[in-house]
């Protein structure tokens, strides 16, 4: 079911209004290719309702076309919230037939280590209280294509992050409704996408049971204010604020309570990280690995933009910078390789899990010159130069780096 | 008939050592022919679950490729063992560690022999700054200047790169208008360059 003129008509790395919403819909179709070669068969005109109820997604750098993967280009991190349509894309699959996130067929169930297993409709969980959380949601890969030598994985550069409003109920309340047994130490989730093929693992991952009990993690069903898009996992996807989104379930329809961490390939084998340094090519044992949580402290420059033409004088270089559970208490900007650093203004909005803006005049002379920038969290911890290199590839968190030309 | 390699038959220790051993065997000249096999195998064996160009982004050597093929073999992509050795020898040769940005899976096309390329070692000599100078002349100073006081590559002398890790890094693997010298240098004609570029 190979669409060879869907992959040939996307020019990689390349910003160009990517995905209209016809494109939208022929990737949706090609995705579906599988399912409709192999499962039930899903009508196109399904699909065509499908990519009109998602938002229009523009704007984005196109990674992988199916399942798709996109990112967004740097220059939006100028804005403080990003756009549902700017946000970045990141699908292990394609999206789950339409009919199953219906109203009426949709979901929750809760099982497991609990009193009572429960199932909610959407119109169910209304019944919890809903709050709104500003936070930062990043895939633990972003940044992978920094790393030297290249590991294999989806070759993000800077952009599958992004900044939004989250509202939703919280996990603690949906939980305690159902009553949580003593024994239960990790909460399993699983979203209704599932592998074309029965031999590739599904993707099912688990929190340890206080991230989960903590008040601000969410199930998320609005962004930004809207119903939250079909791509970005409506309607419910997890929120673990501060957390890498390997753990933001998108698709969210099952909670399962467990003693143990979920079992498979996405949990036991990968978004896992060496906890000591690795050489390329070694072989690390497992209980050298740990599962992939927490963000790092990061900043990235939003402008100007690599290779910018500037004219010599005042330049506002401005971006953004956050870390894991706590704040960003320092920016700082170097314009001489890293020699001296020089701290940034923090502007904008101070709350937990979001990102921090930042901005910094400088008086560019005429030349070639390199823009540096690190942050600083609470607990003292500073971007480093370059992250530990890791087989996968994930937490990326060197100086981000922008290379601009200034005239006379 | 085509043996189709599963990995109930022959486990995946088995595809692991098929692939480490496996020789193609060929001639230079029957290596042209061989990777536009191999291209066609990538779009016939590898497009169904998600697009090539997850395949194509990918620079990765030939342990990354046999990792990388021997888990799409576990998860269902249908390969006959000869298919396979093909596919690494093809994928480690044309999308290695620093292939050009921009290769896709036709672009080079059949005329490119297939070549194996050796494993990244993280090997960080110390140089000998009197046999740096020779080395700089012959490869850099056309783009770095003489005395490395910059030119279409920016100054290197007293240039801070010269303390860190990713002197290293842009040296090997390249960066922008910067060659990469991993294959043309070896590792102490490089530290030499950087013991002598550190007495400018
Ligand atoms: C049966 C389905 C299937 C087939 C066939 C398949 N792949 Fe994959 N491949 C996957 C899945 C699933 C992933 C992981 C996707 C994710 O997690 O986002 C993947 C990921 C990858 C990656 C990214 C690195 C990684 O480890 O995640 C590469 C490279 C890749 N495949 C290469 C190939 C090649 C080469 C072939 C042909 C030999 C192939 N694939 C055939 C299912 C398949
Ligand atoms: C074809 C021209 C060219 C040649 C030949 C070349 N370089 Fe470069 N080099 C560049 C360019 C252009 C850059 C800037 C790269 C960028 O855009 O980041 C660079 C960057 C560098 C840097 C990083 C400097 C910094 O401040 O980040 C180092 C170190 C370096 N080159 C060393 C060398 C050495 C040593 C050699 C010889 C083995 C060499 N180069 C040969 C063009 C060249």
């Amino acid at each position: 079911m190979l669409n060879a003129d869907g992959e040939a008509s996307v020019t990689k790395g390349h910003v160009v209004r990517v995905l209209s919403r016809r494109t939208v819909l022929r990737r949706i179709i090609q995705g579906l290719g599988l399912t409709l070669a192999l499962g039930p068969a899903v009508p196109v005109v399904q699909a065509r309702e499908r990519a009109a109820q998602s938002d229009e997604t523009d704007r984005l750098i196109t990674r992988v076309a199916r399942p798709l993967d996109a990112e967004t280009p740097v220059e939006e991190f100028v804005a403080y919230l990003t756009p549902n349509s700017r946000f970045f894309l990141r699908s292990h699959f394609s999206p789950p037939p339409l009919e199953q996130l219906s109203d009426e067929n949709w979901r929750l169930r809760v099982a497991g280590l609990v009193e009572q297993p429960l199932t909610f409709t959407r119109q169910d969980l209304k019944q919890f209280e809903a709050i709104t959380i500003t936070a930062v949601v990043q895939c633990s890969g972003n940044g992978r294509a920094s790393y030297r030598p290249k590991v294999p994985g989806v070759q993000w550069e800077q952009g599958a992050v992004g900044n939004a409003r989250w509202t939703g109920v919280r996990l603690v309340d949906v939980l305690k409704k159902s009553g949580l047994q003593t024994n239960g130490r990790h909460v399993q989730f699983q979203g209704a996408d599932h592998p074309g093929a029965g031999t590739v693992p599904p993707f099912v991952r688990s929190i340890p049971i206080e991230k989960a009990l903590h008040h601000d993690t969410i199930l998320a069903y609005e962004m930004n204010g809207r119903p939250l898009p079909l791509l970005h996992g409506g309607p419910l996807r997890v929120i673990t604020p501060g957390w890498m989104a390997n753990s933001c379930i998108k698709w969210l329809t099952d909670i399962t309570v467990r003693y143990d961490e979920a079992q498979g390939y996405y949990m036991q084998t990968a978004y896992r990280y060496p906890t000591r340094p690795v050489t390329p090519g070694e072989t690390i044992a497992a209980s050298d690995l740990k599962p992939v949580e927490l963000m790092v402290v990061k900043s990235l420059i939003a402008q100007p933009r690599e290779s910018a033409s500037l004219k010599s004088g005042p330049v506002m270089i401005q971006g953004v910078a956050w870390t894991g559970e706590g704040t960003i208490v320092m920016v700082e900007v170097s314009l001489d390789e890293g020699r001296t650093w020089e701290p940034a203004r923090m502007i904008g909005e101070d709350l937990p899990y979001a990102w921090r803006q930042w901005q910094y005049i400088w008086q560019a002379t005429s030349g070639q010159k390199t823009i540096f920038s690190r942050a600083t969290d609470d607990r003292g911890i500073t971007q480093p130069e370059t992250s530990p290199w890791g087989p996968s590839g994930f937490l990326w968190n060197g100086w981000d780096r922008v290379r601009v030309m200034v005239a006379e | 008939m085509r043996s189709v390699l599963s990995v109930t038959a022959i486990g995946l220790p088995g595809l692991a050592l098929l692939l480490l051993y496996g020789q193609t065997g060929a001639a230079p000249d029957e290596r042209a022919g061989m990777a536009a096999r191999a291209e066609g195998v990538v779009i016939a064996r590898c497009g169904s679950c998600h697009s090539t160009d997850l395949i194509t982004q990918q620079r990765l050597n030939r342990s990354q490729w046999q990792g990388t093929v021997g888990k799409m073999v576990q998860w269902g992509a249908e390969l006959s063992e000869e298919e396979a050795v093909l596919l690494v020898e093809f994928l480690a040769t044309r999308f290695h560690q620093t292939a050009p940005a921009s290769v896709t899976l036709n672009e080079i096309g059949a005329a490119e022999p297939l070549q194996a390329e050796p494993l990244v070692i993280q090997e960080r000599p110390s140089g000998i700054s009197q046999e740096g100078a020779g080395v700089f002349a012959n490869n850099c100073q056309g783009c770095h200047g003489s005395g490395a006081r910059g030119g279409f590559g920016p100054k290197l002398a007293g240039n801070p790169i010269l303390n860190s890790e990713r002197f290293w890094q842009t040296l090997l693997y390249g960066r922008g208008g910067m060659p990469a010298w991993e294959h043309t240098l070896s590792r102490q004609e490089i530290a030499n360059i950087l013991a002598w570029l550190k007495t400018l």
